[in-house]
């Protein structure tokens, strides 16, 4: 899975996630902070994402990444 | 996890429950347990203190099971006041006049002639119209900010807010957003970006983990540009902070300016319980709408009369908090002149950032308890993965000796390994 699709799985995620957010507003490249999503809604979305991608990355790992094409990133890192 | 070492996981790894039976913990998170570091990090917590929580206590220790005279840099008990002999002296006279328990909700049957007292008491020491008291400091925060918000609103927190105030808003089901922490102009960016829905900004007066103060003079100004208020969480600044101990908004000068405050019995007070500070009909309104106000039962009438006695003692004078800051300064200097890294701390909480190693973190905490200091470790996700920190909790109950006692220890297991280590 190239790391464009699983950006696109996380905006996906995102999108359902968020009440008022469309998945057009979600920028890969500007920090989801400001994207309004918060830490909990990015633990739950996290989750999602690495349960379908069959992967366990530590959350310490990702706690400096703001974007989500940088989670994709790291993300494809652990994919087969 | 075969990727990665188990301490390279955290507790922020398995919130999600995988596992089909419910009664039951994921599969993963138990074998991580079972982990040989993960098991002597788990073994820090929960310890058994056989004493009072003052500057030296008996400890038996989960790593080794010995019992040992430890200092204690760990309680919150910042003024020695929950064994302060008049404040020890009120709750028993209480306990003799009312017995043990409120018996009920406060709405109901658990407001004592104590409870109206020490509201208005807590009120006018804050400066505000009115205050209402809750079981617990995490139960108000949630309660009251679960009162105040609903569906349509925004929470506007510092992301370094506790647990608390982001348990309250996800309770309110307003929509919970953050701001990078004391930074006036992320904040600026979220009010631009949420200011057409009812707001309202939650910082600390001073932050758990970092021991730092709210920036609260640029807070304000950026809050009053947007016409947008303020709930101040003074839970480590009460009684401490401010010519007169009303709390960092004092220190300030700027009290006025805080809508809500809120505070909590179980630090500098000695005792355990909340309370929240406002107008009059703001509170009134909380009453009806706060869940842990509402459903909980009422403070136990010796605590009540403990904390009042805690209140009277700690404002007749200054000489705790005089006592309290003169001691911040000497263990201040003492951990400077080892070139440890304190990070932004303006308080009676000090921090020790000793960085990434998880493992290093807990041997270090494990050969503190060993020499006699109980020291409690700070791990992701509390704190940041790369700050890994020993967390200070300065009481006004230590002596010099105490202290430099404690110096000593932190300069064998802490200060010389990580200078090594550099």
């Amino acid at each position: 899975m190239t790391k464009d699709e699983i950006a696109d799985m996380i905006t996906n995620e995102l999108a359902n996630h968020l009440d008022d957010v469309d998945k057009e507003d979600l920028d890969p490249d500007i920090s989801m902070r400001d994207l309004g999503v918060n830490s909990l809604d990015l633990i739950e979305v996290v989750q999602a994402v690495m349960r379908e991608l069959d992967i366990k990355i530590p959350r310490s790992k990702l706690a400096d990444i703001e974007t989500i094409n940088g989670l994709a990133e790291k993300f494809a890192e652990h994919v087969d | 996890m075969s990727d990665f070492d188990p301490t390279d996981f955290s507790l922020a790894d398995f919130q999600w429950n995988d596992n089909p039976d419910v009664l039951s913990p994921p599969e993963d998170f138990q074998e991580w347990k079972k982990s040989p570091g993960i098991q002597t990090a788990f073994a820090l917590f929960e310890q058994e203190l056989q004493g009072p929580p003052g500057a030296r206590v008996r400890m038996r220790s989960n790593v080794d099971g010995e019992t040992r005279e430890v200092i204690n840099l760990t309680s919150y008990n910042y003024l020695g006041l929950s064994t302060h002999p008049e404040v020890v002296q009120a709750a028993k006279d209480a306990a003799d006049t009312y017995g043990l328990s409120a018996s009920g909700s406060a709405m109901l049957s658990g407001t004592f002639d104590l409870h109206n007292e020490f509201a208005q008491k807590l009120a006018d020491f804050k400066q505000k119209e009115a205050a209402m008291l809750f079981s617990s400091g995490l139960g108000g925060n949630m309660g009251a900010i679960q009162g105040m918000l609903q569906k349509g609103d925004v929470l506007v927190i510092d992301d370094k807010c506790h647990k608390s105030v982001v348990d309250g808003g996800t309770l309110s089901r307003a929509k919970v957003v953050s701001f990078k922490h004391n930074d006036h102009e992320s904040l600026d960016r979220q009010l631009d970006e949420h200011g057409d829905k009812r707001c309202l900004v939650v910082v600390e007066g001073v932050y758990s983990m970092d021991g730092d103060t709210a920036n609260l003079p640029e807070i304000v100004d950026v809050c009053n540009a947007h016409d947008v208020p303020i709930y101040l969480d003074e839970a480590h600044s009460t009684l401490m902070f401010g010519e007169n101990g009303r709390g960092v908004g004092e220190y300030y000068g700027l009290e006025d300016e805080v809508g809500v405050s809120f505070g909590t019995l179980s630090k500098s007070f000695g005792g355990v319980g909340g309370f929240v500070c406002a107008n009059k009909p703001l509170v009134e309104y909380m009453k009806s709408y706060a869940s842990p106000f509402q459903f909980s039962c009422a403070l136990p009438p010796p605590i009540v009369a403990g904390m009042m006695k805690s209140l009277e003692v700690a404002t007749r004078d200054s000489s705790l908090r005089d006592e309290l800051w003169d001691n911040v300064r000497y263990f201040k200097n003492n951990l400077d002149a080892m070139n440890l890294d304190l990070g932004e701390t303006e308080s009676q909480i000090i921090p020790i950032i000793i960085g990434s190693s998880g493992e290093m973190l807990y041997s270090m905490a494990v050969q503190a308890q060993h020499q006699g200091l109980f020291i409690q470790p700070v791990d992701f996700p509390a704190v940041d993965a790369s700050e890994r920190r020993f967390r200070i909790s300065v009481s006004a109950e230590l002596t010099k000796d105490d202290i430099d006692e404690a110096c000593n220890i932190i300069e064998d297991v802490i200060a010389k390994p990580l200078k090594a280590a550099s």
